[in-house]
């Protein structure tokens, strides 16, 4: 009997279903079956393209070397396939991307020439697979230094993993392990994204870029190009911090304790939110991340401490200047206890967990030539930043960190869409953080060369 | 079905189906929003060699395939429908054409990168209006780019030029 009506109930369902949908079909207007007739012989021909096409032979043709007339070289086909009309006709179809980036660095340290080295700073590998229409998946592995082994240096890591559904009125959310709307670079972090053969120093060491953490987040774009992003995430986790090294002053006190989804500390949860608005060459934008970070672990000193890091950014590109800024700042709060314990333990020097750090810097480059196919673009940009700018109320506690200024000046030769070459020189005022020398921390100045590419 | 509720979902899945979240205006409602109540006939365009190499010379791009999604409108004019690659996926976006050969309109049909949607914009698409196939139509040249979205920017950007040296061959 009540298998009986298990199947009963849904028949009744879908047929009352059916019915309601055919009265509602009945009630359609003349003009508006006109109206689909209009749409369906318009789908139609796109069709018939399709066809024609398909049964015409392949006409996507390597890209030909064109004979220019006039104008410069030609872009390659491989940049800009257009694709055939038959894409109009509406998707649905499951398809997969495959993407990459790549750097390759080196560097040679004004100061310490002797450590002077080439390091593949990392090769990147994406994989974009779309289900259908609406949902798709996105993934990212980066090896970070070449080669990763028990006896190295290297990493290797998910960068990158989630999925991401579309809804109708512009709405998208994200689930999985995703990069943080934060700043001008962290999701846009691509070396043909940014100067310098080195991320800036702000968005290395105030945001932990490529800074990404496992939750659930939702977007949405307007019509007058404000991009709202917000969710739920896991959050750094401050029991993560190690005293007895300097890597939480020299990487930057986040890139010290964020969990990046390795049996992340999931206790407590993480906000973010940021709004962007962009124009034709202009982006403003503004970011907030708060948590709490003790992650609630047993006798730990710091479970009541909060993470609040905000920042704002700009970006003009007026003719052939290519214009920017940004300020980040960051605070960390109930931290006096376990700095204190830190402080009168067994630690010479201990590094402590600094209850402010912060760092902006501005950036001009300007295109001083260029044809369809190559990019030469001088930059400068001067940084001040300090990972440790106070200690809060701590009794005992070091004297504040001064600020360090950085001075970056440089140029990138652009090759097509893809490819960038890119030379350098760092210098820092106050020597305190160190260059991006993967063996060690090796402080100051330092020229640096390398190439990079996107796709 | 060993749950013994599995039937309610049914009536949710009879919700869900068609209508693609990544399509933001239909080829119809793109002719709507550029020629209103004007009546548009189809016709398939099929370059040959000849109009290959014309189209070519003109925008300076090579031309990957030689059929095209074309309609006539009424009261004299063009619209297109073409796609191009954003960074890994495709954007559908239509062109219109005014009689005395300038730009009416670009609209994105369809767009489902994760990141600059903004293209969408009517700021970003006002750039296109009144140009015609002797402006330049280039990025960084007399098309601003959006920052985060530069290589959506480009192609359908070159998209536009290919259609409008398109377009050039055509009887007016």
């Amino acid at each position: 009997m009540t298998r009986n009506r298990r199947v009963i109930v849904p028949s009744l369902l879908i047929a009352l279903g059916l019915f309601l949908q055919s009265s509602l079909s009945q009630a359609v207007t003349l003009e508006e079956l006109a109206q689909r007739l209009d749409a369906l012989e318009a789908e139609n021909a796109v069709l018939r393209q399709k066809v024609a096409r398909l049964e015409s032979g392949p006409h996507v043709a390597p890209a030909e070397p064109v004979t220019a007339v006039a104008a410069a070289p030609v872009l390659s086909t491989a940049s800009s396939p257009a694709s055939s009309p038959a894409a109009t006709a509406g998707g649905g179809e499951a398809s997969t991307y495959v993407s990459s980036y790549g750097e390759i660095g080196y560097t040679r340290p004004s100061k310490r020439p002797s450590v002077s080295n080439v390091d593949v700073q990392r090769a990147v590998i994406g994989l974009t697979h779309r289900f259908d229409e609406n949902t798709k998946m996105v993934g990212e592995w980066e090896w970070e230094h070449a080669v990763t082994s028990s006896t190295d240096t290297g990493e290797s890591e998910v960068e990158q993993l989630y999925v991401e559904h579309s809804f109708r009125g512009g709405w998208t959310a994200d689930a999985g392990l995703y990069l943080l709307p934060a700043g001008l670079i962290n999701q846009h972090h691509e070396p043909t994204a940014y100067y310098g053969v080195y991320r800036p120093d702000v968005d290395t060491k105030i945001i932990p870029s490529t800074w990404r953490e496992v939750g659930l987040g939702i977007s949405r774009t307007t019509d007058s190009g404000l991009t709202f992003e917000g969710g739920l995430t896991t959050a750094p986790n401050l029991s993560q911090w190690d005293p007895t090294t300097d890597e939480g002053r020299l990487r930057g006190p986040l890139a010290a304790i964020h969990g990046e989804g390795q049996f992340a500390a999931a206790h407590d949860l993480a906000g973010h939110l940021s709004v962007n608005w962009r124009v034709p060459g202009a982006l403003v934008g503004a970011s907030v991340f708060a948590s709490k970070v003790g992650q609630d672990q047993p006798g730990f000193l710091g479970n009541d401490s909060r993470l609040l890091l905000w920042e704002v950014h700009g970006r003009y590109q007026p003719g052939r200047w290519d214009l920017a800024a940004e300020y980040a700042r960051g605070t960390l709060s109930d931290t006096e206890a376990l700095n204190e314990f830190y402080l009168h333990g067994t630690t010479p020097n201990p590094t402590l967990v600094p209850a402010l750090f912060y760092g902006g810097y501005a950036q001009a480059a300007y295109r001083v030539w260029s044809n369809d196919y190559f990019k030469i673009t001088p930059f400068a940009r001067y940084e001040i930043l300090n990972a440790a700018a106070g200690y809060g109320s701590l009794a005992g506690a070091p004297a504040r960190t001064g600020d360090e200024h950085i001075w970056t000046l440089g140029t990138s030769l652009y090759v097509g869409d893809g490819v960038v070459f890119k030379a350098d020189y760092r210098g820092y005022r106050n020597d305190r953080y160190p260059s991006a020398v993967p063996l060690g921390y090796t402080k100051g100045d330092s020229l640096n060369l390398g190439v990079g590419y996107s796709f | 079905m060993n749950t013994p509720y599995a039937w309610l979902w049914l009536p949710v899945a009879a919700f869900t189906a068609p209508a693609y979240a990544t399509t933001y205006l239909t080829v119809e409602q793109a002719q709507q929003l550029m020629f209103p109540g004007q009546a548009l006939t189809a016709m398939p365009l099929r370059l040959d060699d000849a109009q290959r190499l014309t189209v070519e010379r003109t925008s300076g791009l090579a031309v990957p395939h030689l059929d095209f999604a074309l309609w006539r409108v009424g009261s004299g004019g063009y619209f297109f429908v073409d796609a191009v690659l954003g960074k890994h996926e495709l954007i559908t976006y239509a062109l219109g054409v005014n009689p005395d050969g300038t730009i009416k309109d670009v609209e994105i049909l369809d767009y489902r990168e994760s990141y600059g949607g903004e293209i969408r914009n009517a700021s970003w698409r006002q750039q296109f209006v009144h140009k015609s196939v002797a402006d330049p139509l280039k990025l960084d040249q007399d098309i601003r780019n959006i920052s985060g979205a530069t290589l959506s920017s480009r192609h359908v950007t070159e998209g536009v030029r290919r259609l409008m040296a398109i377009h050039a061959t055509l009887p007016r």
